[in-house]
């Protein structure tokens, strides 16, 4: 009784609920996709088109050229992996200092990498760009990447797994002989390649979507980010829709590839920016 | 071994002990002293100037000038910055909530035996994985007059609405894409929630025979308690530093609409270069973020013990 009630249940709530949440997810990346191939005559056409007929091969070509996308691509892609690595590299130093290692002070700088963690850019934007500005850091890939090379949730992250990682590993080690530095990058780090992926692929995400900072600091064409360039082409005159659709989709694409090959350290290091423990 | 010989030789390994435990603690020093530095500089020493500069008048040409409290008097008398304000308070109220209960429905759904489970989950996730500035540009497109979301309201006999070009319903526009975008992220954290319940106490309600959403109310929701604080936080904070997507679509307008605060203090400090009345505008968003900072650290801190 309750079995057949159930199942009738899913049957015309659950899955038909699911399709919902499903296409309500979906449907702006296949709009984006679609209208990519549509003509403009057809871009508002009434009743709408749910598929682009005639297809137009254009609008990637067309839009590519329009500005110039490879070096904004190549540019984010660029800030994108030194701001990642930066994370992994100082983001396990610092938090391997701070969970395997005993001395004075570590509370206090433990507490201070701590409070910055949920400390907004938009807050501090005036200040950082004072800062940068006196660095002569304007218009330089210096001023994209330096500020944000380490963070916070990073060394949260990355000391809280570290702290599973049992003593007795390293006093071994230590008892070998090896040094400080092959304990951290021969032993330590092997052991945080779940953790590693996970914050790899948060940061990475983080950092190909930056917008506000890349906005304040960079002027200059060539130092250009794909955001900005997307937006600056949004804005610019003449721009089709076509052609717009067709960079949003190349700009999105990364993240996809990024999501559907590492799902799971996807996944890990969004619900581990959830966890208190 | 005389007696001598064996305390020199304990007071030698004594020293030895001393000097690797020196050594330790160089290194432990030596390997956070780079993010320490990105930190102070980046991080603290900015925070600390806002302070300072919102003190000041100060357009980037003209050294600074002292002025006292000036940019606070003048802004809680500003008629824009207060209706920046309201506008961040009601973007936060109405972008949080929904995405709140949709996420937890959502984790719930997911939480249990679904076939194509993964296909269902992964689609349903997508909206996190779309960039900002892409998720502008489309929803611009998809809010157009003819475009396909009035399309959709038109098969339930709704009359097209002009989203972004109407201060009625341009936050509304902004807001519903907050919740698009959300409400999958925060799943995520439910879900973990979620699987770290163990088993038996819905074994155990199911044995006394309690009706599913007994076991939600009873068991789920208090056990979920610490999770659910945390994604209230979160969302929070980051409802209130919204920015590229209201200023891709609209610009802060029509008509003020859409202006939220991190849009003004950008406006004002780059488009206006007052950087002392942007900084003084930063204070208030810093107060309200640290309200819910104080909040997390409490949280944090009630975990580790």
């Amino acid at each position: 009784m309750m079995r057949g009630h159930s199942r009738y249940g899913r049957i015309f709530v659950t899955y038909p609920l699911l399709v919902l949440i499903s296409f309500i997810g979906l449907l702006p990346f296949y709009w984006m996709v679609a209208c990519s191939f549509k003509t403009n005559e057809n871009m508002f056409l009434m009743p709408l088109q749910w598929f682009p007929n005639p297809i137009n091969w254009n609008a990637y070509g067309d839009a590519w050229k329009a500005q110039d996308f490879t070096r904004y691509f190549l540019n984010t892609t660029f800030i994108a992996v030194a701001i990642t690595f930066g994370n992994l590299l100082l983001g396990s130093l610092a938090g391997y200092s701070l969970s395997k290692f005993r001395y004075f002070g570590r509370g206090v700088l433990f507490l201070l990498i701590l409070s910055t963690m949920m400390l907004p850019l938009e807050v501090t934007m005036v200040p950082l760009f004072l800062i940068v500005k006196k660095f002569g850091w304007p218009n330089t890939y210096e001023g994209l990447i330096v500020p944000f090379v380490v963070d916070g949730f990073g060394v949260f992250l990355m000391r809280q797994y570290l702290k599973s990682i049992p003593n007795e590993l390293i006093e071994a080690a230590r008892i070998d002989g090896a040094s400080e530095l092959r304990i951290y990058w021969q032993i330590v780090m092997p052991l945080c390649k779940p953790a590693l992926a996970a914050l790899g692929v948060f940061t990475f995400r983080e950092a190909w979507d930056m917008y506000i900072w890349p906005l304040i600091i960079v002027t200059k064409d060539s130092l250009r980010t794909l955001p900005l360039g997307i937006s600056l082409f949004m804005s610019s005159f003449g721009t089709s829709w076509d052609q717009l659709m067709a960079v949003a989709a190349i700009g999105t694409l990364p993240m996809v590839l990024l999501f559907f090959f590492l799902q799971r350290s996807f996944i890990q290091g969004i619900s581990i920016s959830g966890l208190k423990n | 071994m005389s007696a001598s010989g064996s305390t020199q030789s304990r007071s030698l390994r004594k020293l030895f002990r001393l000097n690797i435990a020196a050594k330790q603690a160089l290194f432990a020093y030596a390997i956070i002293l780079p993010t320490l530095a990105v930190i102070v500089i980046f991080r603290f020493l900015p925070m600390l100037q806002a302070f300072y500069i919102s003190l000041h008048e100060y357009d980037l040409i003209r050294p600074p000038t002292f002025i006292g409290f000036r940019n606070f008097i003048d802004l809680v008398q500003d008629p824009l910055f207060l209706q920046s304000a309201w506008v961040s308070f009601i973007y936060v109220v109405f972008s949080c909530v929904p995405v709140w209960v949709l996420a937890l429905a959502l984790a719930v759904l997911f939480n249990r035996e679904i076939r194509a489970k993964n296909f269902f989950r992964s689609a349903t996730f997508m909206p996190v994985v779309m960039p900002a500035v892409v998720n502008a540009v489309v929803w611009t497109f998809m809010y157009h007059q003819d475009g396909v979301v009035n399309t959709i309201l038109a098969w339930f006999g709704i009359d097209p609405i002009p989203w972004l070009r109407s201060s009625k319903w341009a936050l509304w526009a902004v807001i519903l894409i907050g919740i698009w975008r959300a409400t999958p992220y925060y799943m995520v954290i439910f879900l973990a929630g979620l699987q770290a319940i163990p088993q038996r106490y819905y074994e155990a309600a199911q044995i006394d025979g309690a009706s599913s959403w007994n076991q939600f109310r009873h068991i789920t929701l208090p056990l979920l308690k610490p999770t659910t604080l945390l994604v209230m936080v979160m969302s929070v904070i980051v409802a209130l530093k919204v920015f590229a997507v209201p200023l891709i679509m609209t610009g802060g307008g029509p008509a003020d609409a859409t202006r939220v605060l991190p849009l003004f203090i950008y406006q004002t400090a780059f488009e206006f270069f007052k950087m002392g009345r942007a900084a003084a505008m930063s204070v208030f968003l810093f107060a309200a973020v640290m309200i819910f900072t104080i909040f997390q650290i409490r949280l944090f801190s009630r975990g580790e013990d």
